[in-house]
């Protein structure tokens, strides 16, 4: 699903990151935010997604939230 | 020797960089206030045997692979320009993304020294290093600091290190074997950074102990859940701002500038009983009225405008920022611009030309010319004396004028977006991602610090380029055509009259059809804090802090009477001079970034417009709802709003015309 779509509170696992802007990905690796990399959604407000990734909180708007797709950690356990 | 600062965005570069070199560069605790390398010799103090080492402050950086211009800046730096040294600025709260830079910079062969920096906000919340740990894997030397102290913050054995490094010639050795880097596939590429990366996360469980998980929320959370609240994040910012500007403007501001003005009257009396009887009048009114009395007529607003900025530099220092621009960042998405540009406009509330520096920062061409053209709109200090003289005599200080004017330059810009998006019909939005720094009490001595240094900059602006401009105003009103001193029954026949006349009918549908008005509309462009100069010059009040001088001029009780406009008008005059195209500096500011003639004459012309729309809209409707007509000269201005919104209209159509026909084309 995509990151939009995540509850608040919750620490997703990265899936892909389906990002349109060239160049964004990368710059987005370089915060730590990639497949495999944890990310938790803080809180939601108004179109903007407050995230914790690797120590460091981040505001992303509903758009950049939207381009990156992650999963449920547990189900990713259960698979293991 | 030459040494690099080199580190993320907001890990404290800058003010480390201001401690070890006394030099007063802004800072901010939000990202990306650094747009440019600036250069600086460590203090002496520092120093015991090397005489001169510079420091170099780069833009925060998350890695060697640039996204941003800000980190193009930085890598070209460190690999052409070959510093002796690097030092590392790590944020030692985040240590698991710092170090992924850490170890590309450890990479380049060149001697780097981590300074593990912010170690007092580690030490609070329980989390702790083991940098002898982390000097060993990485190998090379960490050290803490705390680069917002003034004791016991690490500089200077940091300086030590590096000078002894660099002495002794070590090199650096790459704490792994050296990916080679030659050309790779981009998955190539992609793989070994993420082998970095896992480096690096080994790294942190080897060395980092916390006694919080960072995912867990926390006090800082539930603030920002408030601040940036969906319905309560503008009201909040308008509070605050409201606050920011009732100290400066109402309550602490013009009790210091009563006591300013205090010092200038009584110097205007001293050089008044110096120069005796038998001085030339021309030149005795020229020294008294257009130079002390110009000048401290502007000097005099300088109290209002320190507490303004240091009420600013509270806010900076906060972490407040951060969030303004996400509240912002919903609104400025709408037209077509992005959070980021943000930034810009809140670095322009100091002064334009940084403000209009920092759009480098913004990737979209459109979005940043548009971001050039409308963060002047903006009330920088320069403007400040403008909105504190009329706020004085017509609003009896209220607060409510300043802060009605930020919000009324918000509103501008935004609608000014939507038209220039419509203009150019780019319909591209972009993503939005801002790192949000942890709030901190702001820091009284930083602001403090940073008030003084924008005050000297004033002072000298002051004695400069205004001291100029009012003596020139002074010596164009003093004499007509044939070099004749104008008298006092003929006031209208000086050279400035004459100049500015012609012009002053263009304002009679804004409600102030003065030549006064328009000279001093006109001086504005030259630097905006003359507009209080010239007013004060050409209708020969030096004293504008103190109502009861100005009553004394105009002979009776009505203080506007002096200036022969009312509330309304004058309302309007400020609006004029708030939205008009800025000062010639910041025009040139404006012509670097948007690197385009085009652009720079369209948005001088748009500049203009919306001034004399916005102006003539509050002069008129204020009238209307004042005194129940409506203001003088209605039609024709009327029919100027008209074709300047006609043309504004017809390149909309032109634009949307052509789009059709390509797209027509490509069918």
């Amino acid at each position: 699903m995509k990151l939009n779509e995540g509850n608040t509170a919750r620490e997703y696992s990265i899936v892909r990151i389906n990002a349109l802007e060239e160049g964004m990905s990368e710059f987005l690796f370089t915060l730590g935010c990639y497949p495999g990399e944890r990310i938790t959604i803080i809180s939601q407000l108004s179109s903007n997604f407050i995230v914790n990734i690797k120590d460091a909180r981040y505001s992303l708007d509903e758009n950049l939230a939207s381009a990156i797709f992650v999963e449920d950690i547990n189900i990713e356990e259960l698979a293991v | 020797m030459k040494i690099a600062l080199a580190g993320n965005p907001n890990s404290g570069k800058t003010t480390l960089f201001n401690a070890i070199t006394g030099k007063i560069e802004h800072v901010g605790n939000w990202p990306g206030v650094t747009v440019e390398k600036k250069e600086g010799s460590v203090k002496s103090s520092f120093i015991s045997d090397e005489k001169n080492v510079t420091v170099v402050d780069l833009p925060g950086a998350y890695s060697m692979s640039p996204y941003t211009s800000e980190e193009s800046i930085t890598k070209d730096f460190v690999i052409n320009e070959k510093p002796d040294v690097i030092i590392n600025i790590v944020d030692a709260g985040n240590i698991s993304r710092s170090l992924f830079f850490t170890t590309q910079l450890l990479e380049l062969g060149v001697p780097v020294i981590v300074a593990l920096n912010k170690c007092d906000i580690n030490e609070k919340k329980g989390t702790i290093i083991d940098t002898m740990l982390l000097s060993e894997v990485l190998k090379c030397p960490v050290i803490e600091t705390i680069a917002t102290e003034s004791r016991q913050n690490g500089l200077a054995s940091l300086i030590d290190i590096a000078v002894s490094v660099n002495k002794n010639g070590d090199k650096q050795k790459a704490p792994s074997p050296k990916d080679k880097i030659i050309e790779f596939s981009k998955e190539e590429i992609e793989a070994l950074d993420k082998k970095r990366y896992d480096r690096v996360s080994g790294i942190v469980t080897q060395v980092e102990r916390r006694k919080l998980e960072s995912s867990s929320q926390t006090r800082q959370d539930k603030v920002d859940r408030f601040v940036a609240h969906k319905w309560l994040g503008i009201p909040i910012f308008a509070v605050i701002i409201w606050l920011v500007f009732s100290v400066s403007q109402s309550w602490v501001g013009p009790w210091l500038a009563d006591v300013l003005v205090g010092w200038i009257d009584g110097f205007y009396g001293l050089v008044e009983g110096a120069l005796g009887e038998g001085t030339n009048p021309v030149l005795s009114s020229l020294l008294l009225d257009g130079i002390i009395g110009g000048v401290g007529a502007v000097v005099g607003f300088l109290p209002l405008i320190m507490v303004l900025f240091f009420m600013l530099a509270l806010l900076e220092d906060s972490g407040y920022m951060s969030r303004v621009a996400l509240i912002m960042d919903r609104y400025f998405k709408k037209i077509g611009l992005s959070g980021k540009s943000i930034i810009p406009m809140i670095i322009s509330t100091g002064c334009a030309i940084p403000g209009i520096m920092a759009t480098r920062t913004i990737k979209n061409e459109r979005q940043r010319r548009t971001t050039a053209m409308l963060a002047p709109f903006m009330p920088c200090g320069a403007k400040l004396p403008i909105i504190a003289l009329f706020a004085g005599i017509f609003f009896n200080n209220n607060a409510w004028v300043g802060t009605s004017m930020y919000f009324l330059a918000i509103l501008m810009i935004i609608v000014s977006g939507l038209v220039i998006r419509l203009i150019t019909g780019d319909k591209s939005t972009s993503y939005f991602l801002i790192e949000l720094p942890e709030y901190r009490i702001p820091s009284i001595k930083r602001a403090t610090i940073s008030m003084f240094s924008r005050a000297k900059a004033f002072i000298i602006k002051a004695g400069t380029i205004i001291l100029i401009c009012n003596a020139v105003v002074q010596i164009l009103q003093t004499f007509n055509w044939q070099l004749q001193v104008v008298t006092e029954e003929m006031p209208g026949s000086s050279i400035l009259a004459s100049i500015a006349s012609p012009l002053a009918w263009i304002f009679i549908p804004l409600g102030f059809g003065l030549w006064q008005f328009a000279a001093a509309a006109i001086t504005g462009f030259i630097a905006k804090e003359n507009v209080v100069g010239t007013l004060a010059v050409t209708f020969s009040i030096t004293n504008f802090i103190n109502v009861e001088e100005l009553a004394l001029v105009a002979g009776g009780s009505e203080v506007v009477s002096v200036f022969g406009i009312g509330a309304v008008a004058a309302l309007s005059y400020l609006v004029f001079n708030l939205f008009t195209p800025p000062c010639f500096a910041a025009i040139g500011s404006m012509n670097s970034e948007m690197e385009s003639r085009k652009w720079l004459w369209g948005a001088i012309g748009f500049q203009l417009g919306m001034g004399y729309i916005v102006a003539f809209l509050v002069y008129q409707l204020g009238t209307l709802f004042t005194m129940g007509e409506l203001g003088s000269g209605f039609l024709g201005g009327l029919m100027a709003v008209v074709a300047i919104i006609g043309f504004i209209v017809y390149l909309i159509l032109r634009n949307n015309r052509s789009e059709i026909k390509s797209s027509l084309k490509a069918a």
